[in-house]
């Protein structure tokens, strides 16, 4: 009986005490804030996270295991006025946001474009390229559209998207449900395979994929959007390294850097 | 894009940028998935009421959970728990956590099964010539409960170790992603380099499954408490 009371003693006191913990640190004033940069430079390393899976954007060589694309090549520039080094976190695209927010990576390199959902979570840096979207079919395709939403219409409706990027979301936006109405693919080699074999008929995607491809498939733009922004980002809490990133992409302007990178990795 | 690679290089690369992370990963989840499974399993089985009812609770609970969905609470989810990590580990440590909380859970009922599976009467004999329950529990009982469930623990190596590969997703390059990123630079050995990895999870699976597994199962059989 003794020994009965003492355990459930120990659960209430396990109890209260995770009780009072939660309660206690709104007592005392919050610990003063690190800024990421601070951390940054004093860690020596710069952690981006990216999908190295999208060339000419972000690819991972296996030959000589080194990440090149543009987007490394922009964040090298950010580390560089910083007089840091980058560490890169090579994950899922769709998990990039998450792992932001929870801190894991001070900033995302990720060929991301600018949209109001994601700038609800994360700050946008400045647009440091623009990109179009381009509808892609085979060269021996005799599709024809004149707008996006002419991809609605069910005869054209055997689209391919990669997951999670805004093409996903256009279609989304003109009520088209991903697995009904278009496929989406974890990855853009693995679009052009399906678009290659005839799995489907058109796919969706930024232009410079379109570039990266045409020589190994046959295949041909039908239409292209206007180009829109692309940003880096990171989280609100930290305008001290949105501004050096901003700084890094104005300048990258001034100077050309940026512009020859352009040349560099698309042409 | 330099020329195709041949397969035993795409081996070899798989193997040592891949393999030492996942079977750290596993070890790690194992090693942590041990310690609280054991005292779980002592809880369930020796502890009063409530005692038991906690470990009970603790395993129904953690079976019936996805480990991937449980990575996605530590990762991002509640990551202040590894403020005192730099924050390029904590991912690691939320995969290790979530991990070895799964694991615990099973080793649990694995060593609850072979503590009981220990002739009760040998309790009773242990404390007729005056060993205290204590000293019967860890001379007598754990020596070979452990021994009798090694062949059901190996079953949860090979579960726990391809659960590794959940880490592909968070920026962790274990064997998973090592194959994947062969892959992704040369799109036409997809399959191949995926059935590379295939027969590495394989090669680290199977043998130890066989060796601790069924070695044992023949060695409790001439010790004469157990096996098949």
């Amino acid at each position: 009986m003794r020994k009965q009371a003492a355990i459930i003693g120990m659960i209430l006191c396990l109890g209260g005490g995770l009780a009072i913990g939660w309660f206690i640190p709104a007592l005392f004033p919050a610990p003063p804030r690190v800024a990421v940069i601070d951390t940054i430079q004093s860690r020596g390393t710069f952690i981006v996270g990216t999908s190295a899976d999208y060339p000419p954007f972000e690819d991972y060589y296996t030959n000589n295991d080194t990440y090149y694309g543009f987007d490394i090549d922009i964040a090298d520039l950010i580390a560089a006025e910083m007089g840091v080094t980058v560490v890169w976190v090579d994950m899922d695209f769709d998990s990039l946001v998450g792992a932001c927010t929870a801190g894991t990576i001070d900033m995302i390199a990720a060929a991301m474009t600018y949209n109001t959902d994601r700038a609800e979570k994360l700050a946008a840096s400045n647009t440091y390229v623009t990109v179009a979207q381009a509808v892609i079919v085979k060269n021996s395709s005799s599709m024809t559209i004149t707008a996006l939403d002419n991809l609605t219409i069910p005869a054209n409706q055997l689209v391919g998207v990669q997951s999670g990027t805004v093409m996903q979301s256009d279609l989304e936006a003109l009520g088209m449900i991903a697995g009904v109405n278009f496929t989406t693919y974890p990855r853009a080699d693995a679009l052009m395979l399906a678009l290659d074999g005839g799995a489907i008929e058109a796919a969706y995607v930024d232009e410079p994929i379109y570039e990266a491809f045409k020589t190994t498939y046959d295949i041909k733009i039908i239409f292209s959007t206007d180009p829109e922004p692309l940003a880096l980002w990171t989280r609100y809490s930290e305008p001290e390294l949105l501004y050096v990133m901003n700084k890094v992409i104005f300048e990258g302007y001034q100077d050309g850097t940026i512009q020859d990178l352009i040349i560099k990795w698309f042409g | 894009m330099s020329e195709v690679p041949d397969l035993t290089s795409i081996f070899f690369y798989i193997l040592v940028t891949g393999l030492p992370t996942t079977l750290i990963l596993t070890v790690l989840a194992l090693g942590f998935g041990f310690l609280l499974g054991m005292v779980l399993a002592i809880m369930r089985v020796y502890g009063e009421r409530e005692l038991a009812w906690i470990g009970s609770v603790y395993e129904k609970l953690l079976r019936g959970i996805p480990v991937l969905v449980l990575i996605f609470i530590f990762a991002y989810g509640i990551p202040e728990i590894f403020w005192y990590l730099d924050s390029l580990y904590r991912q690691v440590a939320s995969i290790i956590l979530a991990l070895s909380l799964r694991s615990a859970a099973y080793q649990s009922q694995i060593f609850r099964g072979a503590i009981l599976s220990v002739n009760t009467g040998q309790m009773v004999a242990a404390r007729a010539v005056g060993m205290k329950k204590i000293q019967a529990f860890r001379h007598i009982i754990l020596p070979q409960a452990i021994r009798l469930a090694v062949p059901g623990w190996t079953n949860e190596y090979s579960v726990v170790i391809k659960d590794t590969s959940f880490a592909y997703s968070f920026g962790v390059i274990e064997l998973t992603k090592a194959a994947y990123r062969v892959s992704v630079n040369f799109p036409i050995l997809w399959a191949p380099t995926m059935l590379i990895a295939a027969i590495l999870y394989f090669a680290v699976t199977y043998p130890v499954t066989r060796i601790f597994g069924q070695k044992q199962n023949k060695k409790l059989k001439e010790l004469g408490i157990g096996g098949r």
